[in-house]
């Protein structure tokens, strides 16, 4: 039995082998992991890149034409190779099968299959990168993007190559939450993670085929001067617009729904409080997946379309605020009169609530047809997206990782050194970004290398907190590995934040190969904090 | 659980049968001149063919309520797709801003005959260039 105890799916079995073959969806998750980080890392260097540049005007660090491909770059690296893979991806493959009692996700070679085909599509992007870049911004709107001499067909051919990974992960996860739930974890059991990867996984699978289509349509008009985006051709370049954001406003929620679900576990938890308002933030998550396909004009209110729907998209992207503020006021009152614990994954939790809801409420402004054609394509917009996808998803993804991490890895990171990262991305996010509001209002154009000088106050500030941001991240990163080195080993059988949830009360840290010693007996449903105590255990 | 469904023979030549003259439909109806319903009676056809492969040939009839389900829903997620940009690209100009309501998008695309020509690196090739950069200067 001892020997056994001490078997687990990172030591068992070895070999380099074992790892590039294998079909453990824990092993597949910290690859996945492993890359996304990577990435995250290249992402966060461009958009350093960036700010120095604009820390005053004029070209100082790179040329305009250096300055077009980072952004691109920085944009499609970010969203496609890192937040679109990494959470699902990551967070989704190790815990997913933990949290419903299975042994492994219903198709383990198909998960295998979709890291390769991710990878496959990721050196597509690599080798965009090696030969000159591309400079059409990770939009590719036409008609530039048929015309531009950069690289634009080997990144669109990757990242279509890399929406099949998604995909398949999608189809993956969806069967796994209809098949391999264990007897008794009926859907209300299900801890809400589970609720936010399965609405994430149906979007995936609706919106993804149509940025493929996106794809295929660019290359047949660049290659066989099929008009379709070209209006000599007799084509429509408004058109193209609508098939990207056909998919890439659903793609927006692919990127949030896992963040949702992350903060969903980390609140009951820290509060050890019964979550509240299940039911309405797992049909929540369902109803932002659907209105999501609905609202996708609202990134083109300058793009020349008609009046009406216009009117038609401003109005229905109003309704995306409900279910999210449903969510907001849940986890408020989940923490209300509950026994708070500021532990790193709470802090970011926290962070979450404050960043998200400014990104969310800017949005609001930014669905008003009037006020967006003022705002339009300025830092505004910037300041809102970085709100929403690093205040919003990364932020809840490093919660996630700290969350889980004891869990995954059998390790603790340091605690102390957790919180002040996790404070010193707060400000330092803050710092960045609230200052490109301003900017923005006052008329600062994004995608521009340089500026005039009535600006460099707040975009000199912004380029201050950008290095305290990208520091603290690191530091963040750095201390999480560094318990791999620190060797501070959890006990196997510990439950350091005290949850409630299957991979918490049933299985070892690191989890072992089968996940389960013995098929786990549902006793209690995922917050039951108001029914059964469970101690925290942590053997230090 | 589930049991499979075993088809009859004579049920799948039956739809084979009615797939042939389907197809037979298509290449006939291609010769009458419909005027705009072309592309609905196209369709239309290629829709219940589809279907009936989906169904009788797929299982789809006899299988899992949800693989309905999920079928429907992405014919639905399609249609949202098709709708909601119609309400564009028909209503393009509709403020009464543009009087050229019909055909929005060749109407604009004549735009593009008016500008100067220019060779692939966008440097003007006949004496049309100086009346345009003056405009430029207007604005």
């Amino acid at each position: 039995m001892s020997e056994n105890k001490k078997q687990n799916y990172l030591n068992h079995p070895k070999g380099l082998m074992s790892w590039i073959l294998t079909l453990d969806h824990k092993r597949i998750g910290l690859m996945y992991l492993v890359s996304g980080i990577l990435f995250f890392f290249l992402g966060g260097l461009l958009a350093l890149v960036m700010r120095f540049e604009l820390a005053a005007p004029g070209n100082d660090v790179i040329s305009n034409e250096v300055y077009n491909n980072a952004y691109t770059l920085h944009g499609a690296i970010m969203i496609f190779l890192f937040i679109i893979p990494a959470i699902p991806g990551a967070l989704g493959n190790i815990l997913l099968p933990l949290m419903v009692g299975a042994k492994d996700v219903a198709f383990p070679r198909l998960n295998l299959a979709s890291f390769y085909i991710y990878s496959f599509g990721a050196l597509f992007a690599m080798y965009t990168i090696i030969n000159g870049g591309v400079d059409t911004g990770w939009t590719f709107y036409t008609p530039y993007s048929t015309q531009s001499s950069s690289n634009v067909v080997p990144m669109t051919l990757g990242i279509f190559i890399i929406g099949f990974s998604s995909i398949l992960t999608g189809l993956n996860f969806i069967a796994t939450i209809h098949k391999m739930r264990i007897p008794g974890l009926t859907w209300y059991k299900l801890p809400l993670f589970v609720w936010a990867l399965y609405g994430t996984s149906l979007v995936q699978i609706t919106a993804t085929p149509v940025l493929a289509i996106t794809m295929v349509l660019l290359m047949l008009e660049r290659f066989l001067g099929i008009g379709i985006f070209d209006p000599a051709l007799g084509g429509d370049p408004v058109l193209y617009q609508h098939f990207f954001w056909f998919y890439s406003h659903p793609a927006v929620y692919i990127m949030i729904l896992p963040a949702f679900g992350i903060i969903s576990e980390i609140i009951p938890v820290h509060s050890r409080k019964k979550i509240w308002g299940y039911k309405f933030i797992a049909y929540s998550t369902l109803s932002i997946a659907f209105i999501g396909f609905l609202v996708w004009g609202h990134h083109m209110f300058t793009s020349g379309q008609s009046v009406f729907s216009q009117i038609v998209f401003s109005f229905i992207t109003y309704f995306v605020g409900i279910p999210t503020g449903v969510k907001i006021f849940s986890w408020i009152l989940t923490m209300y009169k509950g026994q708070v614990s500021f532990t790193p994954p709470m802090m970011y939790a926290l962070a979450f609530l404050f960043l998200f809801t400014i990104g969310g409420l800017t949005g609001i402004f930014l669905g008003a047809v009037a006020l967006d054609i003022h705002l339009h394509d300025t830092y505004f917009v910037v300041a809102h997206f970085h709100y929403v996808m690093q205040g919003g998803t990364i932020v809840a993804f490093l919660g996630g990782l700290h969350h889980w991490w004891p869990k995954s890895f059998g390790v603790m990171y340091n605690q102390t050194v957790a919180n002040i990262a996790a404070l010193g991305v707060f400000i330092g996010f803050n710092g960045t970004f609230f200052p490109q509001f301003l900017l923005g209002l006052r008329g600062m154009p994004r995608r521009y290398a340089t500026y005039d000088e009535q600006f460099v106050e707040l975009h000199s500030y912004s380029t201050f907190w950008s290095g305290i941001l990208g520091l603290s991240i690191f530091l963040a990163i750095m201390n999480l590995f560094w318990s791999f080195i620190r060797k501070n080993k959890v006990d196997p059988g510990s439950n350091p934040w005290g949850g409630m949830s299957l991979e918490w009360t049933h299985t070892s840290s690191p989890p072992h190969p089968h996940n389960f010693e013995e098929e786990p007996v549902l006793q209690h449903g995922p917050y039951d904090y108001d029914k059964v105590i469970v101690e925290k255990t942590y053997n230090k | 659980m589930s049991e499979h469904h075993i088809t009859p023979l004579k049920t799948y030549l039956i739809i084979a049968s009615l797939l042939l003259f389907l197809s037979g439909v298509t290449v006939w109806v291609s010769y009458v001149d419909l005027g705009p319903l072309n592309i609905v009676v196209a369709m239309l056809v290629a829709t219940v063919k589809a279907s009936l492969v989906a169904f009788f040939f797929m299982h789809l009839l006899w299988d899992d309520k949800k693989n309905l389900t999920l079928f429907l829903m992405s014919l639905m997620f399609f249609g949202i797709f098709v709708t909601i940009t119609l309400l564009d690209t028909e209503f393009r100009g509709d403020l009464g801003l543009n009087p050229e309501v019909k055909n929005p998008i060749n109407n604009r695309a004549a735009f593009y005959d008016t500008l100067p020509l220019t060779d692939t690196h966008g440097h003007p090739v006949d004496g049309h260039s100086d009346d345009h950069d003056k405009d430029k200067d207007h604005h």
